[in-house]
């Protein structure tokens, strides 16, 4: 079984249209293998058949739930280590020095998905900032299902197995039913809201850190150039903005500085070149 | 708080991503087989603060899928010892799963594996939930049995 | 060392670890685990231990092996379906390093090796 080409185009362009995310080809396995389970989920026999009646004029929910299972990136909590080492070895050394008497550090985790990201950062905070210190976390995605999802805060067995040490499951987990609820001090610290990061961002105050992991691969290139300069206008100036680890912000937007940390890399908006709002940089 | 038919198969399908059907291509189907049949039963007794016991039954053909599936073998190969290996982890899994929804402090026994269920005095008892799936074209079955206090869970 | 009543799911650890380049020795309770670790020449570096098993449990494994200085350079990872929070408490205040609910994928086991920095991140295809 395998994806026809005029399936393949009809995803691409669906997603394209509703998320500004590119799929090129070759990501066919991808697509068929994010849809199989949908497919099965509504009863049918095959991602075709899913297809058919999601182009139908009735298909608006199959076609929604396709941009989601195409924009989801699988999360697993402290599995991709680098950064989460990086936020408390350097990230939060650094911050607490620097910024002295408002005590507060306002993190956004960019692409939240289903929440691990965003809760994950949360008790990585709560566990190593130092007393009197307080965050807030801003968790946003372009899937409403996602942030519900993320909201509820639970997480099956199978998912708190992947990459959160259990010392940190039973002090910031509690059970529910079959499943593992983020307990009420890390959620309280946690908002979710919806937001298109291709789209103009709405007013926000302005970030400690950014996390936009595993997004970029997915947008072209002048859409990359627009995410950047939009978060880089959100930053601190001596803000934080971590990528996936095949991302970059060089040879994009040449406002960011990369610093080399452990083996990932942070970046920081270069000094004097806090872009206002209309001009690009050069390149 | 007591196991649902929800929980049961929210339970199954973790148990089967993680080792029955780790590549999607065997999914357990959530709909009732066209045929039901409990050639082979594996269970493990919960006993504390609940008495019952937790159930997983189906096919013979079924069961040596499973086995395969679970060694990593070929199903021709599968002897009866390899089925009560792998069927009784099953039910040891899944029990441990949903002797977390029941009253604490319960205490999980060693699976057992049945053959030929039919009027087994070993499965008298009030049923309190149920998963019926198909499972290969095969049915699956995976079920909660309430026991009087103190009656005879091992 | 993979200590488990079940010989399906000392097949299955054994299968993750070792192709994680681990050597792997048996044993199907904590006893027959306890003996083991007298007659192997070196401590494992890691023990993948059930709870459930006849004769020796895994939690009188964890608190036999954490008593004895010996074997203080091992690693203990309880692989478990216990899944209650009081229980997996009782296990980590026992000694144990990790602990992993079954279920699981076999990254799973491979995510907490690389967080315990067992094995190299990236090590495993």
């Amino acid at each position: 079984m395998s994806l026809a080409a005029h399936e393949f185009q009809f995803v691409s362009s669906l997603v394209r249209r509703e998320a500004s995310i590119v799929l090129e080809p070759g990501k066919e396995y991808l697509v068929e293998a994010r849809l199989l389970p949908l497919a099965r989920k509504a009863g049918l026999a095959s991602v075709t058949e899913f297809l058919l009646r999601a182009q139908s004029p009735s298909g608006r929910q199959d076609r929604d739930s396709i941009v989601d299972a195409l924009t989801t990136n699988e999360t697993s909590w402290f599995r991709d280590r680098e950064p989460f080492t990086a936020m408390t070895e350097l990230v939060i050394p650094n911050v607490v020095k620097s910024r002295g008497p408002s005590r507060h550090l306002r993190v956004w985790s960019a692409a939240s998905s289903s929440g691990q990201e965003p809760y994950t950062l949360a008790i990585l905070l709560k566990e190593n900032l130092p007393p009197g210190w307080t965050y807030e976390i801003l968790g946003t995605d372009i899937s409403t299902e996602m942030l519900a999802r993320a909201e509820r805060g639970r997480y099956s067995q199978l998912e708190v197995n992947r990459g959160l040490p259990a010392p940190l499951l039973v002090k910031h987990f509690t059970r529910a039913g079959a499943e593992w609820e983020v307990a009420a001090p890390i959620k309280k610290a946690v908002s979710f809201k919806r937001l298109n990061l291709a789209a103009p961002f709405p007013p926000m105050p302005a970030f400690d850190v950014v996390f936009l992991r595993n997004v970029l691969i997915y947008f072209d290139v002048e859409t990359k150039r627009g995410v950047l300069k939009r978060i880089r206008n959100l930053l601190k100036p001596d803000g934080w903005l971590f990528l996936g680890a095949a991302e970059t912000t060089m040879g994009i937007d040449d406002g960011f500085e990369r610093v080399v940390t452990g083996r990932t890399s942070a970046y920081r908006p270069r000094t004097g070149t806090s872009a206002p709002v209309g001009v690009t940089g050069k390149g | 708080m007591a196991p649902t038919g929800d929980d049961l198969q929210q339970i199954a399908e973790q148990v089967w991503a993680s080792y029955l059907d780790t590549d999607g291509a065997k999914p357990l189907i959530p709909l009732p087989p066209d045929k039901l049949s409990k050639d082979v039963v594996a269970g493990v007794a919960v006993s504390g603060a609940w008495h019952g016991l937790v159930l997983v039954a189906c096919s013979d053909v079924a069961s040596k899928e499973a086995a395969a599936a679970l060694l990593g073998m070929e199903s021709d190969d599968v002897t009866e010892g390899d089925v009560d290996d792998a069927l009784g982890e099953l039910a040891n899994v899944i029990g441990g799963n949903v002797k977390s929804l029941l009253p604490e402090p319960c205490t999980l026994g060693l699976p057992e594996v049945h053959n030929n269920a039919d009027g087994d005095p070993w499965l008298a008892g009030d049923e309190i939930c149920r998963f019926e799936a198909t499972w290969m074209g095969e049915p699956m079955e995976v079920s909660v049995l309430e026991k009087p206090q103190g009656g005879g869970t091992e | 060392m993979v200590i488990d009543d079940s010989r399906a799911m000392r097949l299955i650890l054994r299968r993750i670890v070792t192709g994680l380049n681990f050597d792997v020795v048996e044993a199907g309770n904590g006893r027959e685990a306890m003996d083991r670790l007298e007659e192997l020449e070196a401590v494992p570096e890691l023990a993948l231990i059930d709870w459930n098993m006849p004769e020796m449990n895994g939690l009188e494994f964890v608190t036999a092996v954490r008593a004895d200085k010996k074997y203080r350079g091992m690693t203990l990872m309880m692989v478990t379906t216990e899944s209650e929070h009081g229980q997996i408490v009782r296990a980590l205040a026992a000694g144990a390093h990790e602990y992993v609910i079954k279920p699981f994928t076999p990254d799973a086991i491979v995510d907490k090796l690389v967080m315990l920095g067992l094995i190299p991140d990236g090590a495993h295809a």
